[in-house]
């Protein structure tokens, strides 16, 4: 990738690059690859880049909101918001240019909170998992026109589940 | 649904888990604002735990109604999860 779109990445705080399947509501696969450009590695570590857990949560929770907010659309009930961690484990390093796959699957889906188990594999290994609350929050709060950008590619994308 | 409904003690031990609280600190005349944890976050705690562990799904009415620890383990008495045995 070059420079500038590695850049153009680092600034950005979107940690699901694409959905590769998804059932609104109950589960999604998704993927994402720390490319290298991005600024934390300078300092996690010096020699020993590895991807911080706090992002790797970031990124499994990014994906269960994107299969929450697939099957809040026209509900009413708001953005899926990480609310608690209620358990994370991390297994392995993910380093930079590894392809991360992402899974998610919503233990419970109610109008106030979900939950979801979620895992991560780099190469078939499981590197991550994490058990996730989420709380929701309505659309008002975010500026208007707002979309994810994500989400909206893969529901858009021919041949996709449109829940 | 549990297969044995939880004696009293036994359910305020798990209240005391899901508000991360030692245990010998719950009682049941406990209103929610003696306890820390009992935040809008623990009431999504609480609500998840209630699901995940005794499936039981509250009503809107029924969540708006916990109150006190003795709230909880009347909803959880009417679900038939509480024996009410000490």
């Amino acid at each position: 990738m070059a420079r500038r779109e590695a850049l153009r990445k680092a600034m950005r705080f979107l940690f699901v690059d694409r959905i590769l399947d998804m059932i609104p509501g109950k589960s999604i696969e998704a993927e994402h690859v720390f490319d290298g450009g991005e600024d934390f590695f300078r300092d996690h570590f010096p020699g020993f880049p590895v991807v911080p857990g706090v992002l790797l949560t970031e990124m499994m929770g990014q994906a269960a909101a994107m299969c929450l907010d697939a099957e809040s659309r026209g509900t009413g009930r708001g953005k899926a918001m990480l609310a608690q961690i209620r358990s994370a484990s991390f297994r392995e390093w993910v380093k930079p240019g590894e392809t991360t796959a992402i899974k998610a699957g919503i233990r419970s889906s109610r109008p106030e909170l979900a939950t979801a188990a979620c895992s991560a594999e780099v190469g078939g290994r499981r590197v991550c998992s994490a058990e996730l609350l989420f709380s929701f929050l309505p659309l008002g709060h975010f500026a208007s026109g707002y979309r994810d950008e994500v989400l909206e590619a893969y529901l858009s994308s021919p041949g996709r589940e449109k829940g | 649904m549990s297969a044995v409904a939880k004696s009293t003690s036994e359910i305020l031990a798990w209240v005391a888990d899901v508000f991360e609280t030692p245990p010998e600190k719950i009682r049941p005349e406990m209103k929610r604002d003696e306890i820390d944890a009992w935040d809008s976050l623990g009431i999504l705690t609480l609500i998840a735990r209630m699901d995940e562990d005794f499936q039981v799904l509250l009503t809107e009415d029924e969540i708006q109604g916990l109150r006190s620890v003795g709230d909880i383990i009347e909803v959880l008495r009417r679900h038939g999860q509480a024996g009410g045995a000490p």
